[in-house]
């Protein structure tokens, strides 16, 4: 018996560093399509990379801007330096609650915002947040509350790639990344907003369907929202507009306005603004940049009555 | 609880710690951890089930107990029909109740009457199909005086409820396994050992091939009216392989288990797809069932003997009997009738009991005649599968009918199609280490073990490597969990 626990634990030992030895290896070397449980983003998508640069040299701002891709697609910085704000967006791809957690745990310190306009498109309450996470982890330095949240996701994509990230760290293989500001129809703009050429979206019909709440992700935005408040910071929570077609495909719209209520002050734009699904949007639930600008005139609008 | 899921990869250790390190100095105390393990490994899934597995250890241990002492023939007769009728009461309520009664009101339908019945809810309990036939087989035996029955309890308890086998086989024998309670298990290191090699290819085999096939065939059957020929073919393929690494996977999951524990399981899967002949493959494939089946119901019938309308007769019910059990629809049964079609000739022409040792032996390669006639034995069973996996009979009409057009020559087309090329790259690694391991009793069973230990454990972190790579990232049930 005590020689099999013996070699046991060797073996285990023995397997976890071939383990990691290979994921750098055929992590570094094979196509995607070997590889489908390690999705290493660096550079990849929306930015993501020279966001997080970005955030590291900025300090004091006036408004941070949390949430999904309707955040970084959706809150033109560029509006609010005109009216004196000074700005940063931390918005990534998909980003699910629990990976706007690690972000404000890492950068709400440096970031130091007066107030916090998060917004919160209800299908992140469903998502798990692996898309989100490999985002973070491929783009940003690893530390105990990425760690964290790998924990908490348990999925092999995100182990894989976590260990990875961390690998290549290690080994410094990526010091030198450089990310281009221009990525087919995207444009990064300082601050952390991405402007896209303008294209329209030809409307089509959903289904119906009932949003559902991860319990993870709205303990998860619990635990944000209650380091927000206990760092005085004003909070307001912005349901960005998407076309009218998804929009009305949800069923419980109610009871996720009301939660929202619940936790603070909550602008549902949906309602509040009247876009055309065909002249405002590029797809079915992001704003083009004509949509992008009535959207943020309306926000500056309410800042200016609400809370100055 | 999943075999490839956290909470199984927790419990394990836990219960293999308690019965080596505590319990292991008294026999009682070891069956009494196996009882009490194997009802929180089935209760993980839903706990108010356990009330039948434990009815069902009740009236077979009962039943058991009087047979020893009974010896007028109708009373023993009374007794057996007892253990037989509960048993089956159960199975034929929670697998069979909705499907006769569709069955019945399709039926009084077509002949222009009304039937208002409604059909229930029912949950079919995991495993059932399993223990029932396990339990089965012990008053069977016990019964016709080939086994002791046992006063026992605690033992008999484990051997009916024995986790590693409780929710999807081996359908042990009792006169196999329940022995294997009655003596303390002493640790034995080679046996630990292999029990870790076999889970190892078990679940290589479940997360890499079954679980990746899965997406496919999914896809291809889900949709196959979108699909060419040649994609449902390959659609057909990749069911082939999902229903072989699922369902052998779990075996050899459950027997490496088993081994840890120090028992020993018998085998149910001898590498079928190698088959040269369809009687050749039900000798390799769920080896469990179709024994089961040839003792307690073919010979039962008269087996062989007799004429040829008997064997014909006996050879039908037994692959439509065997279809049924896996399930309530009429799918199942024309499979086990497609199967016992193909199986008659040789049974008929006296040649189902050639193509008795291992293909090649001895060679490194089958010689053409053998390669052609694995393929079409392969071609047979993959056919056939078509019937298992399909929704209805129309489905599967539709979807050979589609198979049979001149869409077959055409390359395939679906989303994902590189991936999918990927997967047939892992199902050709999977079969050459299959075709190696051939002689054993799994894939990997004689792999490496002349190696030296350096080179042997990179091979087996090399797969885990794989696993971690390949497998899908949500769990993924067993199939052999519905039948």
């Amino acid at each position: 018996m005590i020689p099999f626990t013996q070699n046991l634990v060797k073996f285990a030992l023995f397997s976890l560093f071939f383990y990691a030895v290979s994921l750098i290896v055929w992590g570094l070397l094979s196509p995607q399509a070997l590889k489908p449980n390690l999705n290493y983003r660096k550079g990849e998508g929306a930015f993501m990379y020279s966001r997080l640069q970005e955030a590291k040299e900025i300090e004091n701002v006036d408004i941070l801007f949390l949430g999904s891709s309707h955040a970084y697609r959706g809150f033109d910085n560029r509006m609010y330096s005109s009216k004196g704000y000074k700005t940063f967006n931390l918005g990534s791809s998909a980003q699910a609650h629990s990976q706007t957690l690690v972000l404000i745990k890492r950068y709400l310190e440096r970031l130091n915002p007066k107030m916090v306009i998060y917004e919160v498109y209800p299908e992140t309450f469903s998502n798990e947040g692996v898309e989100s996470s490999l985002d973070i982890i491929s783009n940003d330095n690893q530390d105990l509350s990425s760690l964290e949240m790998t924990l908490k996701i348990n999925n092999i994509k995100t182990y894989n790639t976590f260990l990875f990230a961390l690998g290549v760290e290690c080994l410094g293989l990526y010091d030198d990344f450089k990310e281009s500001m221009v990525k087919n129809k995207d444009s990064y703009v300082s601050g952390g907003f991405v402007e896209k050429k303008i294209s329209h979206y030809e409307p089509k019909k959903f289904e119906p369907m009932e949003l559902t709440f991860s319990p993870a992700q709205v303990d998860a935005f619990t635990e944000v929202m209650a380091l927000l408040k206990s760092k005085n910071i004003e909070v307001i929570l912005v349901f960005a507009p998407i076309s009218s077609a998804q929009y009305r495909r949800y069923t419980n719209l109610k009871y996720f306005d009301s939660l929202m209520r619940s936790y603070s002050s909550y602008y549902n734009f949906n309602e509040m603004l009247e876009l055309e699904d065909s002249l405002h949007f590029y797809d079915s639930h992001h704003l083009n940049q004509l949509g992008v600008e009535l959207f943020n005139e309306s926000i500056l609008g309410v800042l200016a009555d609400d809370y100055n | 609880m999943l075999f490839n899921s956290i909470d199984f990869a927790v419990f394990l250790p836990i219960v293999f710690v308690l019965y080596w390190f505590v319990t292991n100095k008294s026999l009682k105390l070891q069956n009494a951890l196996i009882v009490v393990a194997s009802y929180v490994f089935y209760g993980w899934w839903d706990w108010r089930f356990l009330s039948l597995i434990f009815f069902s250890t009740i009236v077979d241990y009962s039943v058991g107990v009087k047979l020893k002492t009974e010896n007028k023939q109708s009373r023993r007769k009374v007794l057996l029909w007892t253990s037989i009728l509960v048993n089956l009461g159960f199975l034929g309520f929670f697998k069979y109740y909705n499907f006769f009664l569709d069955n019945f009101i399709s039926a009084f339908t077509f002949f222009g009457s009304e039937v208002n019945a409604n059909s229930l809810n029912i949950i079919l309990p995991v495993g059932i199909s399993f223990y029932t036939f396990q339990t089965m087989s012990y008053t069977i035996d016990v019964y016709k005086r080939k086994l002791e029955p046992t006063s026992d309890f605690i033992a008999f308890s484990a051997f009916v409820s024995f986790f590693p086998q409780l929710v999807a086989g081996p359908i042990e024998r009792a006169a196999h396994l329940l022995p294997q309670f009655y003596s303390k298990r002493t640790f034995d290191y080679a046996k630990a050992v292999d029990g870790m090699r076999q889970i190892l290819w078990g679940l290589f085999k479940k997360v890499v091939i079954a679980d990746n096939c899965a997406e496919f065939a999914n896809l291809i059957f889900n949709n196959s009216a979108d699909y060419s020929g040649s994609t449902l073919v390959l659609g057909a393929i990749f069911f082939t392989f999902q229903i072989y690494g699922d369902f052998s996977g779990y075996s050899d999951i459950a027997i490496g288990t088993s081994r840890l524990f120090g028992f020993d399981l018998m085998q149910n899967f001898n590498f079928p797809y190698f088959s040269r002949d369809i009687a050749e493959f039900w000798r390799r494939w769920h080896i469990s069932l179709s024994t089961w089946f040839r003792d307690y119901l073919y010979i039962p019938l008269g087996g062989s003997r007799g004429g040829t309308w008997m064997k014909i007769r006996n050879t039908f019910i037994i692959f439509i009997v065997s279809g049924f059990w896996h399930g309530a629809n009429w799918t199942f049964i024309v499979w086990g009738a497609l199967n016992a079609i193909y199986f008659l000739p040789l049974l008929l022409t006296n040649k189902n009991r050639n193509n008795l040792e291992t293909v090649a032996e001895g060679r490194l390669l089958p010689s053409l005649k053998e390669l052609f006639f694995m393929l079409l034995t392969f071609g047979l069973t993959v056919f056939a599968w078509i019937f298992f996996r399909a929704n209805d009979i129309a489905h599967a009409v539709n979807y050979i009918s589609e198979i049979f057009s001149a869409s077959v020559v055409s390359l395939p087309q679906f989303d994902g199609l590189n991936r999918a090329v990927v997967v047939l790259g892992l199902m050709l690694l999977f079969l050459i280490i299959e075709w190696a391991g051939r002689f054993g009793e799994y894939g990997i069973d004689k792999l490496g073990l002349q190696w030296g230990r350096p080179l042997r454990w990179t091979f087996y972190a090399f797969l885990i490597f794989i696993i971690g790579m390949f497998m899908k990232s949500e769990e993924s049930p067993f199939i052999y969990f519905q039948f």
